[in-house]
């Protein structure tokens, strides 16, 4: 049972991702604005790698192969990074905005790489231990 | 005190480098892959009234040594006899470790093994018997972890033991009978030489020369016995004893194994997990390309406020200075000349430090080896192997540990396309010169085009490896054999470390070298007394007015050409030079207006100078490093000269190309 919910996940996450990225990528080439959805085409091209890592989960689930399991764990993974990457050059760029005293909104920060993350974090929470097996510090 | 030689020895990435940092409170520089010592390193410590020097030698698989860094390993067991020597083994890979146990138990050498990563071992649901491992073995094992530092005086005192004790015996694996019947030949003749009986065990070197091993046989080329064992082996293939005497070998542990070794629960852990998705046929290398970009995305974003702050204070400085310095030429020295300079270089120094950072981590997780894995199909298609990416992944940081990290490349020839080509891959030093012209002119696309930039020096170097391979240095490249370390999770200490060790180079050479390069170009722009400060009249303007015809089709100016000439010295001098031949005193954000204002300038041309800054002659010390690494000027010479010609093309074109496109040129 847990695995059909995980590959329900891995395709409705890996579908999100898919398509942002692909919005984000036609928004960049021909400068379409977008609410919450930057012109970024490399922006773009991290989510899409993302959406297809969750997508191949959905797909070995949907074959019935345990491997699908691999895939949406390390797609949780590779969101939840980014996701953290995002936000780390967002909380920069309000501290630089500070710093030279411009304006910054928070809306520049909530792009699709963040509130995709929230729904993986919610995913890696949710599975935590498989995420740990066998590591240890370097 | 008595004095005390250990050898620290083992495979690859097996943690050496760790357990001799923890034994001797050395730094040296250790990753989660396979080839970072590639030479040895000596450390001393003193324990319990014994002066002990410890070796850190290369990681080898076997005493039979392919690569340079193997014959370092092996020749120093070998000849330099080494009171004991301690096999670091990886707990969590003990049959392929156990394989040159079997070979230095067959040496006869005193050998202690450091039961290393054991912690690892223990969290994958491994339980290893050391005590019957150690009696099966005849050899003293110890539990270590090198990265906590457990285990070391257990370690220490087993060594010094078994250093005192002797004689030692050789304990040698059945070969079966028709290879000792051969065996037993070939010591009969070598026993002859009383000499070569003193230096080397016999057994142990009849088996060598069985194998067919061509070290071994030049061993004994000068020995009155070398034509009777010529004879002997003149009849056999070596090359099916070697597989022969190997399976015998795997044989052995295979029957130890069970018998100290207890499996945990089945089930896939986490590097597995991340293997399998991250080494992917089709997911691989756009996962590798998406990291890379998060990486340099990062390093743009997450430094921009310790820039700014950095250029607030420079720009006090310079104030500071500009209104309390008498007479006006000294305060343009100090304004101009090193803050200018030393101050352009030194605004980037959180982008540095935050890019040695990420490498950091990903190097020491191990994601970095799993990049040499995956670009492997790519490397054996233009004809190298993919161990060759690994001196790219290090050029990263800095060409001249990249060079050096080529001699893990068995072939010559693969040895050397690899030291040829890495100086396209874009070091740290060149990082600044993308941020300033990338920030000015690009502004939120600046991090793609740092990412492109980089693409584009691994493009270079592999498009220049197909070249050298169908051209000047024809050849096969031998197959790519790599296992992957595990996954750790890096502790923020250690990444920071790392990070520190890498980028202290950076800020070294701010005070050392740029700073000297700042005040040369000073002096140039300040001759002849009385001209205006970097203008066309002065010395700067002359050197480069000279220089100008060679870079103009490229839409570089008399300062451009002047700033490339002085980073032939150091990359990161083409920077400094622009900060003092632009006079912006002020620091970097003052340099990006001052190159905007310049109308000689666009986008376009920005491009083409970042291009060529990438692929033009590697700097003085990478040169030196390709001289000492291939033994002749004529190779340094010819990187100079085909990274001169390939900059200048490449700048041309895709500098038209881009005036096209984005105006300017």
């Amino acid at each position: 049972m847990s695995n059909v919910i995980k590959g329900v996940f891995g395709a409705v996450l890996g579908v999100l991702y898919g398509g942002l990225g692909m919005l984000q990528i036609v928004s960049a080439v021909t400068y379409l604005a977008l609410p919450f959805v930057p012109a970024s085409f490399f922006g773009g091209f991290v989510l899409l790698v993302i959406g297809a890592v969750l997508l191949t989960g959905a797909r070995k689930f949907a074959q019935g192969l345990d491997e699908g399991v691999v895939f949406v764990n390390v797609g949780i993974l590779l969101s939840v990074a980014f996701g953290a990457v995002t936000l780390l050059a967002a909380g920069a760029g309000a501290l630089e905005a500070v710093i030279a005293e411009e304006a910054w909104s928070i809306a520049d920060a909530i792009t699709p790489a963040v509130y995709l993350a929230v729904i993986g974090a919610a995913g890696f929470l949710a599975w935590c231990r498989t995420f740990f097996r066998g590591l240890v510090a370097a | 005190m008595t004095g005390i030689r250990i050898a620290l020895t083992g495979n690859p990435n097996v943690g050496k480098t760790t357990l001799f940092n923890a034994l001797t409170g050395s730094r040296q520089h250790v990753g989660n892959w396979p080839g970072v010592t590639v030479e040895k390193k000596t450390g001393r410590i003193d324990w319990n009234g014994h002066a002990i020097d410890v070796i850190d030698l290369p990681g080898t698989y076997s005493l039979t040594a392919y690569s340079a860094d193997e014959v370092v390993a092996r020749d120093y067991i070998i000849d330099e006899n080494p009171d004991v020597v301690v096999q670091v083994v990886d707990a969590t890979n003990l049959e392929r470790n156990l394989y040159l146990t079997t070979q230095l138990a067959e040496l006869g050498v005193p050998v202690v093994i450091a039961l290393n990563m054991a912690d690892a071992a223990e969290a994958g649901g491994y339980a290893i018997d050391r005590e019957k491992l150690s009696a099966l073995l005849a050899i003293p094992v110890v539990r270590t972890v090198g990265t906590r530092g457990e285990g070391l005086d257990g370690l220490l005192d087993a060594a010094i033991r078994e250093a005192e004790t002797s004689p030692h015996h050789e304990h040698t694996v059945g070969y079966g009978n028709d290879a000792e019947a051969m065996i037993a030949s070939i010591v009969d003749v070598l026993s002859a030489d009383k000499d070569l009986t003193k230096r080397y065990p016999l057994r142990w070197l009849a088996v060598r020369l069985l194998e067919g091993d061509e070290n071994a046989l030049a061993k004994i080329r000068d020995s009155p016995a070398f034509t009777g064992v010529q004879a002997l082996l003149s009849g056999i293939d070596p090359d099916e004893y070697e597989a022969a005497m190997a399976d015998r070998r795997y044989e052995m542990i295979a029957a130890v194994l069970p018998q100290v070794r207890t499996a945990g629960a089945g089930g896939m852990n986490v590097s597995e997990m991340v293997d399998r998705v991250v080494t992917d046929r089709y997911l691989g290398i756009p996962i590798f390309l998406a990291l890379m970009w998060g990486a340099f995305e990062l390093t743009f974003a997450v430094a921009a406020p310790f820039v700014a702050l950095i250029e607030a204070g420079l720009a006090w400085l310079s104030a500071t200075v500009a209104g309390s310095i008498e007479p006006g030429w000294l305060a343009s020295l100090v304004g101009d000349g090193i803050i200018g300079g030393v101050g352009a270089v030194l605004v980037f120094v959180p982008n540095i430090f935050i890019l040695f950072l990420i490498l950091s981590f990903l190097d020491d997780t191990g994601y970095l080896a799993r990049a040499a894995f995956i670009m492997d199909r790519l490397m054996y298609a233009i004809g190298l192997p993919g161990k060759a990416f690994i001196p790219m992944l290090i050029g990263f940081g800095c060409n001249v540990p990249g060079i050096m990290a080529a001699r893990t490349i068995e072939g010559e020839k693969d040895r050397l396309i690899t030291i040829l080509v890495n100086p396209f891959i874009s070091c740290s030093a060149r990082l600044p010169v993308y941020i300033l012209f990338a920030g000015a002119f690009f502004g939120a696309g600046a991090g793609g085009v740092v990412f492109l930039l980089y693409i584009l020096g691994i493009a270079a170097a592999i498009g220049s490896a197909k070249l050298f391979r169908h051209t000047i240095l024809p050849g096969e490249s031998s197959p790519f054999i790599m296992e992957m370390p595990p996954y750790r999770l890096p502790t923020a200490w250690t990444s920071l470390l790392h990070m520190w060790s890498r980028g202290a180079m950076y800020v070294r050479k701010a005070g050392t070298i740029i700073l000297v390069g700042a005040l040369v170009v000073w002096c140039l722009a300040s001759l002849p007394f009385g001209v205006d400060y970097g203008s066309s009249a002065s010395l700067a303007g002359a050197l480069g007015h000279l220089l100008e015809p060679l870079v103009a089709p490229l839409g570089f100016d008399w300062k451009i050409a002047v700033a490339l000439l002085f980073g032939f010295v150091a990359k990161e001098v083409v920077v400094g030079s622009l900060g003092v031949l632009y006079g912006t005193g002020e620091g970097g954000d003052a340099l990006s207006m001052a190159l905007l204002a310049d109308p000689g300038l666009s986008a376009a041309t920005a491009l083409a100078l970042m291009i060529f800054v990438l692929l033009y002659t590697p700097c003085l010390a990478t040169i030196a490093t390709i001289r000492k690494e291939t033994g002749s000027w004529r190779w340094a010479g010819f990187s100079v000269a085909y990274g001169l010609v390939l900059a200048w093309l490449l700048a041309l074109i895709v500098g038209h190309i881009a005036s096209l496109f984005l105006g300017g040129a």
